[in-house]
């Protein structure tokens, strides 16, 4: 009992750190800009340190150097402000020593960075002339040029490995990960003390790259789903669609990709598709049809229906938390395209299917029947009320709580303590619930994203696919939306969209036209559609056919490839229409 | 011989191997058992959050669903069939159920098409395998 109490009040704390947390990331409570605090007083050098993409350097080391001499003598240097680093918008304010002022020749400001060229940048002769004058300057934009370091080479290797050994299924996407970071960290620790050129990132910088909304979003989803998937919720809804299609085999399927569409966009598709594939198949004996006819119109509907919010899928938890998207903004922007996609995948499916869909249904016993019955039920009527209760009141927080800036993070976790006290599950189960390996993977993740943006690697991309979009909204929309359509299909959609955010936020601040955040949606909808276009598209697709395969119906490659491929081009043509339509 | 274990999957295709083994326990005037065994390790290929616990009794449902439905095929055919069903991984518990039961004759399905989940040598020097674990004859049907 003491066990228990303790468990619970462990998870609680857990929960409430991360809500401090959270709430800690306002911006509201970040701190001014170093431009902003100037002191009137003292005659400074203020400036913003950029990347060849025009992006914020963090922690360049600035140096003033003054008639030739550096300004920064140890021990005093670091209290003086003559030597500084760029915050995280990349400005920076160097103080200019007060006896020095009315005698300045030369003004000089040494600029260094791992993973950047060191420059040195020159007061001309009217900013000398204003310095002596006692007057402040504020400098233009300062850019460093990227260099490409040996540091560049282990981070790019090590990524692109994590993705093979991923989509090959040789390690476990989180051991993969984490083997990332042992290489990344022990390259910068071990290799860095032995030739500073393989220095990537220290262990606080790579922790800065851990996104913890999508930690703690991802954690408390898992809570809140974990309770409801007990109560035999869709179980029940998949021998309902069963009861009312009244054995029109073409009536059931479309009721089952509707409700395996929407469960995906509230809950989780791998988790609709676990829970409703063992059902499905019942079903499918039941009515003498094969179970394959209705699983891949399911899973797909699946992968489809889980874009339309920023919690139905990990790829729009991860777009959404970066890019400050809210429940609204994916609700507005892409459930209305969604939904089109739906209406033609199910008219796809129904014509590629439609001579399965001819067959008369029944042919097994009543026995069996009542079984399905059984199998189909409310299995905790008390938890499913409850836990519907909490559900509802945290949809409505992620609608509204936008008025009131409440991140769907905080709303998560809001709802995951609202299962934990009221719906008050085994806490046991609970702990099972929160799959710790999975969070490893996304810190794992985002620790190997980071370091392929730190040391240079995104910058190359993004200015690469800006010149190849040439400034064209429309283009960039149409590269995003099936590169990453294409892609999804053959490499893990989690990594690669965490690897293309830091792009695409590139792309939305330089391409005309893009301050929309339509690429963003372009990356929602290509990564996730893309997944329909082969059995390891999309971790949904690999859980149904592991459980087909257990009754003795094997999805192969090949078959999903022949279903697949033609859905993931009709509804990635549409997402696109609908963007094109939306923005 | 006094009894048969069959294993099945329970799909089209393991209708085959039912249909020989209900005959084949017909004819010997032999006790049939079908087995089904629930692995879930396949929840391992997805790095999301399942519950085990849930995806194991979903998976045990559909299991005794498949195993009523072997029953019925064999009463059908006048022979009554007894099910089991176990939890982990299949040859393992393929070799505890037949010790478990006594059983004189083990069947497999013949993997036919792209639908098989084995191929054909696999299954033979599984087979070979079962044989000398148990002790127990296995055959290869349908």
């Amino acid at each position: 009992m003491m066990k228990q109490v303790l468990q619970r009040f462990t998870l609680l704390a857990i929960l409430c750190a991360g809500l401090l947390l959270l709430f800690s990331q306002d911006p509201s409570l970040i701190t001014a800009s170093a431009v902003e605090m100037m002191d009137e007083a003292q005659v400074s050098l203020a400036g913003k340190i950029i990347n060849p993409q025009g992006e914020p350097v963090e922690g360049a080391e600035i140096e003033l150097v003054i008639n030739g001499e550096s300004m920064c003598a140890e021990p005093e240097c670091d209290a003086s402000n003559h030597r500084v680093e760029s915050q995280e918008d990349g400005t920076f304010i160097v103080d200019v020593p007060t006896e020095t002022i009315g005698g300045m020749r030369e003004l000089i400001l040494d600029i260094s960075r791992h993973h950047f060229e060191t420059i040195s940048w020159h007061a001309d002769e009217r900013d000398l002339r204003r310095l002596n004058l006692g007057e402040s300057l504020r400098l233009a934009d300062i850019e460093l040029p990227r260099q490409i370091t040996l540091g560049f080479w282990v981070a790019t290797l090590t990524f692109v490995f994590i993705l093979v050994i991923i989509a090959l299924e040789k390690l476990h996407n989180t051991m993969a990960a984490l083997l990332g970071v042992a290489v990344i960290l022990g390259t910068t620790f071990v290799g860095g003390a032995v030739n500073p050129d393989l220095f990537i990132f220290d262990f606080e910088q790579a922790l800065d790259y851990v996104n913890f909304d999508v930690i703690f979003l991802v954690m408390g989803m898992m809570i809140v789903i974990g309770v409801i998937e007990e109560t035999g919720i869709f179980q029940w809804l998949a021998y309902q669609s069963y009861r009312l299609s009244r054995g029109r085999t073409w009536l059931l399927v479309i009721i089952l990709m509707l409700i395996t569409s929407i469960a995906s966009a509230l809950l989780d598709n791998v988790t609709t598709m676990l829970l409703v594939t063992p059902m499905t198949i019942q079903i499918a004996i039941a009515m003498n049809i094969n179970p394959l006819a209705l699983l891949l119109p399911e899973v797909l509907a699946s992968n489809v229906g889980g874009i339309s919010t920023l919690i139905g899928t990990p790829t729009n938890i991860l777009i959404g938390s970066y890019a400050g998207l809210s429940f609204n903004d994916f609700v507005t922007n892409l459930t209305p395209g969604v939904l089109m996609a739906q209406v033609v995948l199910t008219a796809y499916v129904l014509f590629r299917y439609r001579k399965e869909y001819m067959v008369k249904g029944g042919g097994v016993s009543e026995a069996l029947l009542e079984r399905l019955r059984e199998s189909g039920r409310i299995t905790q009527p008390e938890k499913f009320r409850r836990s519907g209760i909490v559900f509802v009141i945290m949809l409505l927080l992620f609608i509204l709580g936008e008025r009131i800036h409440l991140a769907p993070a905080v709303t998560a976790i809001l709802g995951a303590v609202a299962m934990l006290l009221w719906v008050s599950p085994d806490v046991e189960d609970m702990l099972k619930v929160v799959d710790w390996t999975t969070l490893m993977f996304f810190i794992s993740l985002f620790i190997v994203v980071g370091s392929i943006q730190e040391v240079g690697l995104i910058s190359i991309i993004a200015g690469t696919i800006s010149n190849l979009v040439g400034g064209s909204v429309t283009t960039a929309i149409l590269v995003l939306v099936w590169s990453a359509a294409f892609l999804s299909g053959v490499i893990a959609n989690i990594p690669f969209t965490a690897a293309m955010l830091p792009v695409v936020r590139f792309l939305t601040r330089t391409v005309p036209g893009a301050g929309s955040q339509v690429l963003f949606y372009a990356l929602s909808i290509g990564s996730a559609m893309g997944g329909n276009s082969s059995l390891i598209g999309a971790s949904a697709n690999l859980v149904t056919a592991g459980i087909a395969e257990r009754a003795g119906y094997r999805i192969t490659y090949k078959e999903f490839f022949k279903v697949g491929m033609p859905a993931m081009l009709v509804t990635v043509a549409v997402g696109t229409i609908w963007l094109f339509i939306r923005f | 011989m006094d009894k048969i274990l069959c294993a099945t999957r329970g799909g089209e295709a393991s209708y085959r191997t039912q249909d020989a083994a209900i005959a084949l326990a017909k004819e010997e005037g032999a006790g049939l058992v079908f087995i089904y065994v629930v692995d879930i390790r396949f929840i391992n290929k997805t790095a999301r959050a399942v519950r085990p616990d849930v995806v194991s009794a979903e998976m045990e449902k559909m299991g005794e669903f498949l195993l009523a439905l072997a029953q019925e095929r064999a009463q059908k055919q006048g022979v009554s069939a007894d099910v089991v069903l176990h939890h982990g991984d299949f040859s393992t518990e393929l070799m505890v159920c037949a010790q478990e039961l006594a059983i004189d004759l083990i069947l497999l399905g013949k993997p036919i098409g792209e639908e098989s989940v084995f191929e054909l040598e696999k299954l033979e020097a599984f087979v070979t395998e079962l044989e000398d674990e148990t002790g127990i004859e296995v055959r290869i049907v349908g």
